[in-house]
């Protein structure tokens, strides 16, 4: 075992000059225009849904997409201010009246739509597209973000991970309306939850995991002279 | 930190050297054995120089190198005490060394430990260096090359064909008793 006075020998060794980290904010802002670009690469492969216009001026639709996209953009928000180590925990509780109204919305649509969550409200026809969406658009989000936030491995990562994995699950469930039809409200309840469950339930399980050895690189990096 | 940030490694010893009885006091709190909590210290000092870059100079120093030293401590504690439900730590008289005088052996094993090594005696004679030097005698793949003049894929190779053949026998002469 080495020493403590060794290792601030070898660290003082390899304390090359660094780039400080822009503010939280600005880096936000440039994960979200990551996320614009990739959903705009998305609309130009894909196109647009026919009805969007006229879907957009339905309440509830406009609020749950509205919704979705403030949770994605105030997680992400938070998920860079708390990758902090000096910042506050309660950063943590920034997104969450835009997660409660977007639940809420979804949930009220299902209520006053009840009717609808038929045999005929589960269709699985063109699903298969749906989830390719799904998988274009949070992959290179996820990737990006904990590109962005690997330093936070050693500080607050389970926090960091799931905020991150709403921020991503969250953008992701705004996005696919603008391409998708769902009609039946029970799978706009199973694409929007189910979205937001499953990509903020892998990331925060992997990326536990993804984190440690991001952890273990870091060090190992850190001390190469 | 901030110099240090930007390269001056005489500012950045000083704060090291500055901040590590600081952060040893804070270590002591938490963990009975010095041994431990110097790790702890040490851990801390590696993490602030791995994300010395998250640190805003416009900000205030203290509370962003209290953060990480409470997060890290936390983090090897639980660590410490998740370790420590389910491993048993070997007091002087588990320790064993390889010299037939420090294994005394029973009955039971002693008629195994004498089966086997007649079978050893009984491989080729690469395979039986390779068996002595690595599993016998405890040596690492380096220490038995360096040892036998052989290399290393030679070694593993042999080890493995001593095995499979060790097997081989162990079990016909438990068949045919």
């Amino acid at each position: 075992m080495t020493s403590t006075r060794e290792l601030i020998d070898t660290l003082v060794e390899c304390a090359t000059p660094v780039r400080r980290l822009r503010p939280p904010f600005v880096r936000a802002m440039l994960w979200l225009a990551f996320a614009g670009l990739v959903i705009a690469l998305i609309v130009m492969g894909h196109g647009l849904r026919p009805d969007l216009a006229l879907r957009l001026h339905q309440p509830t639709f406009a609020v749950t997409t509205a919704a979705a996209l403030a949770t994605g953009i105030l997680s992400a928000i938070a998920a860079f201010v708390i990758s902090l180590p000096d910042r506050s925990r309660w950063w943590l509780l920034l997104p969450m009246p835009a997660l409660a109204v977007w639940i809420s919305t979804i949930g009220y649509g299902c209520l006053t739509d009840w009717v609808s969550v038929g045999p005929e409200g589960v269709r699985f026809v063109d699903e298969l597209r749906c989830l390719s969406i799904l998988v274009l658009t949070s992959v290179p989000l996820t990737i990006a973000l904990a590109a962005m936030l690997r330093y936070a491995a050693m500080l607050r990562a389970g926090a960091v991970a799931t905020t991150g994995g709403l921020a991503t699950a969250a953008i992701t469930a705004s996005a696919l309306p603008l391409f998708h039809n769902h009609d039946a409200t029970a799978m706009i309840l199973i694409w929007n939850l189910g979205t937001a469950l499953l990509i903020t339930g892998i990331t925060s399980v992997f990326g536990r995991r993804l984190f440690g050895l991001l952890a273990a690189r870091l060090l190992a990096s850190g001390t190469q002279i | 930190m901030a110099r240090a940030q930007d390269g001056d490694r005489r500012a950045y010893r000083a704060l090291l050297e500055d901040m590590t009885p600081y952060l040893r006091t804070l270590a002591a709190r938490c963990f009975r054995e010095p041994s431990d909590a110097e790790d702890a210290v040490q851990d801390v000092l590696l993490t602030v120089h791995a994300v010395r870059h998250t640190y805003d100079p416009g900000r205030p120093f203290g509370p962003w190198l209290v953060a990480i030293a409470n997060r890290r401590i936390v983090d090897r504690l639980r660590r410490h005490i998740r370790a420590r439900s389910r491993e048993i730590e070997l007091s002087s008289e588990h320790e064993t060394f390889s010299p037939d005088a420090a294994n005394f052996q029973c009955e039971d094993t002693a008629a195994d430990a004498a089966a086997l090594h007649a079978a050893i005696a009984t491989l080729a004679p690469d395979q039986r260096v390779a068996i002595s030097l690595l599993k016998l005698k405890e040596m690492s793949l380096k220490e038995a090359a360096l040892a036998s003049g052989r290399s290393v894929s030679a070694l593993k190779v042999a080890t493995h064909r001593a095995i499979k053949s060790l097997r081989k026998r162990l079990r016909q002469s438990s068949e045919t008793p």
